[in-house]
């Protein structure tokens, strides 16, 4: 048996992701006693409607999340406790709601801070209503076996270590929500472990007080001693040692209180919980809480550390008079399944990666680029080509080919507002598209007929290359199986109206004297084709693809150079139009040429 | 629990309808007088001055002057601006009306469990301590409210007769409105006097307990609420006090000069109980200091630099009890990260470093607080498996 939380415990967590981490702590231990989860239903008007998605062993469970307690009650009317984890400033309420529904016998607060009025005016209610209200500042309650209201008892670990998925026979009652733990812990090392433990929270004026508790472990037969850890402060301690003291009590009781330090410290200087405060004329002190225990025939160890000797002093004379036996532990206990990141750990499952990069890692504590780190390369001055060298072709590019990469991205940033690109991304930033997408919609356009054109140019200059063509051979060879050859040609440029562009690279790259091969079988294509016809001239993509491919850059990567480039032109567009607030543009019915059918009658539906 | 200076104490009671004398709070003798010119009753009455600063025992440090006319009033807040009483500099004077009278009064209210309790006798002043047995109280459930009878009864039950019984009951009252609607925990007004005047009852000196976690509820309190000890926070507290406001979680900090073991512990109960056993062990605590709920490590590390940053220190008693959900790794490496600033600004030489914790992510935690070893700490570290306060008894064996 237990008192409080038992095997027919169903809870209701008010509150956020504070409830959300309870719930996980509690489907931990229901899973290590193998009972289903006890938590039915959350109240979170923001996300009423929803679910939260509990961890329950290697599975999730869906528990749904309700406006108000009285629809969770209504949809779930085994509720019989809740938990509170809503800010102190809402905390009265949510307590008075819970308390309200009939459903609803014990109501536990966890929030810390709520004013002490409140917390006075929902313990009054709760006595009114006969229930309990347990709190503020309370780290839970457990039962052993049954049931876990809360994160106390911590860890899974520390639930195996602590004995908790079995019952014993000490009851524990704290303020604190840390010594909590630590008096299971100890309970478990040196006697058969608990029945249940209680925080009634640090404060002041907690909703229910050590002797309320007391009174239900006498009447818990399970329960044989109960160990209160008190504090200075209040008179909580008195009323359980006048309690004790008042008749001959089943249970044991053991104590301590902490706060004999007071004594020796300046005056007026108090720390610990909320509560630990000594009253003005020395009542509520450290001493006369450890005496008035004593005289109740409480056992009262000297100090904390004393505690576990006492308690083993105590489960051997309830084992000699037959009150207890020894527990024979199960053999197995369910492990609590590992996670992906934990098993790996521990070298116990191998899996296989769903992906593959051989190019960049950012595990430490910064980006590395094929190895390099980001901060080294700025620092013995590297620039943004070798990074594009690093991640497009997996080397680190010289000066050299980082002046013509810079050169290249230079020349085609941007090509004024009328081209594919550009025009789309001013009509999407026209229409009040947001950044990334009107680039994207810029970026769309690039293709066989607009900007594209330099991947498939320079695979064809290197195809001839490599196999040796000369450029008849080429010409033929691309009319037979490609069609027009990519890079050669342009809209509006001709040979007496050559495209600066490309003057400027190509000279560029000859004054470097540097071995280029497709960019002379190029420019000898271009010598045939522009005397054929007066615009087939070698064009901006054309060229910038013979480099590329001269300096190395594998053929699949030659489109995003002009991607990279452009890029920069059409965020400037974007941003341009966004400075001028531009408004929405269409069409002009006169820039349309309307070759539709004339207006017609639509012929009844058959 | 808040502790409130009379100014705005007695503003709080004000606006509940309790009669104040006249008062003013001034930081200078400069503005004292250019009120002076302003207010009549600085000129027509006697004056009271006072260092309006958390400070017990004022009248004996001289911090108190009575009588005074108004030149005599700007005079004594002259000379109590900027004294330095202990580790507290006066910066404010409250200068109040004196009100002539002749009997002493004592009211008061305090929080009890069931809800308040109204304390009232017919005697005040020093009279009410040495006479505590004649202080009549009236207990009231929380959401109650007294009545009218209840709170005459009480005045007559405390002595009063005629009169004056009507208004005591009267005054309660009006202390328990302010008490109930201000979220105090501590009212206590003594002494309450009739004025000579118009018989009314003043409240002439105002302690006043606040709620401090009711704040949110008050956009009115517009005052700082002052130390408790009796001395002003020192500037390492301040900062810690800071990082406290803005984490989830807690840290706390209160350094006691002289001490040679510092604490450095985790738990609002658990710290209590390591102190203990500094005190039963016989050491000398250097601090409190307490870190609970999770606090994120970088607010921990703070706390530690703070922590070895005390003179003379000895041993740092690194104790917790076994977590329930703050995780000792992170923690840990908030600690570990301020023990190695600490040591790298020449601090920690020959402290000893004591560790005991348990809860999740124990065993990491622990196991990067040993490691510390081979960095030159002398570091002493134990799990759950040694008792909470061993490690103090191990610390300051002799």
């Amino acid at each position: 048996m237990s008192i409080l939380a038992n095997k027919d415990t169903r809870v209701v967590i008010q509150g956020g992701a504070a409830g959300v981490n309870a719930a996980r702590r509690m489907a931990e231990f229901c899973y290590l006693i193998k009972r289903p989860l006890n938590v039915e239903a959350f109240v979170y008007p923001p996300d009423a409607g929803k679910t939260n998605e509990i961890p329950y062993g290697s599975g999730l469970i869906a528990i749904p999340i309700y406006r108000t307690i009285a629809e969770a009650t209504k949809h779930h009317p085994t509720i019989n406790t809740s938990l509170v984890y809503i800010g102190a400033d809402r905390a009265m309420k949510g307590g008075m709601e819970a308390l309200d529904d009939p459903h609803i016998k014990v109501v536990s607060m966890i929030t810390e801070g709520v004013p002490e009025k409140d917390a006075k005016l929902l313990g009054a209610h709760a006595r009114k209503l006969g229930k309990v209200f347990n709190g503020p500042s309370s780290i839970g309650i457990i039962s052993a076996g049954a049931c876990r209201l809360g994160v106390i008892g911590g860890a899974f670990d520390n639930l195996v270590l602590s004995k908790l998925y079995r019952e014993g026979s000490f009851g524990v009652i704290t303020k604190s929500g840390g010594l909590s733990n630590e008096i299971i812990w100890i309970c478990s090392q040196f006697a058969d472990g608990i029945t249940t433990a209680i925080g009634i929270g640090g404060d002041a004026y907690p909703g229910t007080d050590y002797v309320s508790y007391l009174e239900m472990f006498e009447n818990d037969p399970q329960t044989k001693a109960v160990v209160i850890v008190g504090e200075m402060g209040g008179d909580l301690e008195e009323r359980a040692a006048e309690w004790y003291g008042a008749k001959k009590r089943r249970v044991k009781l053991i104590g301590v209180v902490s706060g004999f330090c007071q004594e020796s410290l300046p005056k007026g200087m108090k720390f610990g919980h909320a509560g630990a405060k000594e009253g003005m004329k020395g009542e509520g002190s450290a001493r006369s809480k450890s005496d008035a225990l004593k005289k109740s025939g409480a056992i009262v160890p000297q100090t904390f550390g004393a505690l576990g000797p006492v308690i083993k002093d105590t489960y051997q004379e309830l084992l000699k008079s037959g009150q207890v036996k020894e527990i024979i532990e199960p053999v197995t206990l369910p492990k609590l399944p590992k996670t992906i990141e934990e098993a790996m750990k521990a070298d116990e499952v191998m899996v296989a990666p769903l992906i593959r990069t051989t190019i960049s890692d950012d595990r430490g504590d910064e980006p590395c680029y094929d190895g390099y780190p980001a901060s080294e390369l700025i620092n013995k001055g590297y620039e943004i080509p070798h990074v594009i060298g690093l991640l497009w072709d997996k080397r680190l590019i010289s000066k050299q080919e980082a002046e013509i990469i810079k050169r290249i991205m230079m020349l085609s940033a941007d090509h004024g507002p009328c081209v594919s690109g550009a025009y789309a991304t001013i009509l999407a930033a026209c229409a009040g598209i947001g950044l990334s997408q009107a680039v994207a919609a810029g970026l769309i356009m690039i293709g066989p007929r607009f900007g594209g054109a330099v991947t498939d140019a320079g695979r064809w200059f290197k195809y001839a290359v490599d196999n040796k063509m000369n450029v008849d051979e080429f010409l033929a060879y691309m009319k037979k199986n490609v069609g027009p050859v990519p890079g050669i040609g342009h809209r509006v440029k001709s040979l007496r109206n050559p495209d600066k562009r490309v003057k400027e690279l190509v000279g560029y790259v000859k004054s470097l004297h540097i071995k280029t091969p497709c960019l002379d079988f190029a420019l000898a294509v271009e010598q045939v084709t522009a005397a054929k016809k007066d615009n087939l001239i070698l064009n901006v993509d054309g060229t910038m693809a013979a480099v590329l491919v001269d300096l190395g850059f594998p053929v699949d990567s030659l489109n995003g150079f002009f991607i990279l480039s452009r890029t920069i032109g059409l965020i400037g567009h974007w941003v341009d139009q966004k400075r001028q607030d531009s408004r929405l543009i269409r069409l002009f019915d006169y820039l349309v040429n309307y070759a539709a059918p004339k207006r017609r009658e639509v012929p009844p539906l058959k | 629990m808040a502790k409130v200076l009379e100014g705005p104490g007695m503003g709080l009671m004000k606006k509940w309808g309790i009669h104040v004398p006249h008062y003013v709070v001034v930081t200078s003798a400069d503005e004292l007088s250019k009120l002076g010119q302003v207010n009549d009753w600085m000129k027509q009455t006697k004056l009271v001055a006072k260092a309006h600063e958390a400070l017990g025992s004022r009248f004996k440090l001289g911090l108190v002057k009575v009588g005074l006319d108004l030149n005599g009033a700007v005079a004594a807040t002259k000379d109590m601006v900027g004294r330095q009483v202990g580790s507290i500099t006066i910066s404010q004077v409250i200068v109040s009306e004196m009100v002539p009278h002749k009997e002493e009064y004592y009211c008061a209210v305090k929080s009890t469990r069931e809800g308040a309790e109204i304390l009232v006798a017919n005697c005040g002043g020093i009279e009410v301590e040495s006479n505590w047995e004649r202080v009549k109280r009236l207990c009231l459930d929380v959401g109650q409210t007294p009545s009218p009878e209840q709170l005459e009864k009480l005045a007559r039950d405390a002595g009063f007769t005629g009169s004056v019984a009507k208004k005591m009951a009267d005054f309660a009252g009006k202390m328990f409105s302010c008490f109930d609607n201000e979220d105090a925990q501590y009212l206590e007004v003594n002494p309450v006097v009739t004025r000579e005047s118009d018989g009314e009852l003043i409240a002439l000196d105002a302690v006043t307990l606040l709620d401090g976690d009711a704040k949110f509820r008050h956009p009115d309190w517009n005052f700082q609420f002052a130390a408790e000890f009796g001395r002003a926070y020192s500037k390492n507290e301040v900062e810690v006090m800071a990082v406290d406001s803005k984490i989830k979680g807690s840290v706390k900090f209160i350094e006691i000069p002289g001490g040679d073991t510092a604490m450095l512990p985790a738990g609002g109960g658990a710290s209590v109980y390591y102190s203990d056993a500094v005190v039963a062990r016989g050491g000398k605590l250097a601090n409190y200091a307490e870190y609970s709920g999770d606090p994120p490590d970088w607010a921990v590390e703070v706390l530690t630099e703070k922590v070895c940053s005390l003179p003379g220190i000895k041993n740092i008693i690194v104790g917790g009890a076994i977590a329930n959900f703050t995780d000792v790794k992170k923690t840990f490496g908030g600690i570990i990260n301020g023990f190695r600033k600490a040591k790298g600004d020449g601090k920690l030489k020959g402290v000893k470093i004591w560790v005991r914790r348990g809860g999740p992510r124990e065993r990491e935690g622990l196991d990067a607080m040993r490691a510390l070893k081979d960095e030159g700490f002398d570091i002493h570290v134990f799990d759950r498996n040694t008792p909470l306060t061993d490690i103090v008894d191990k610390a300051l064996q002799k």
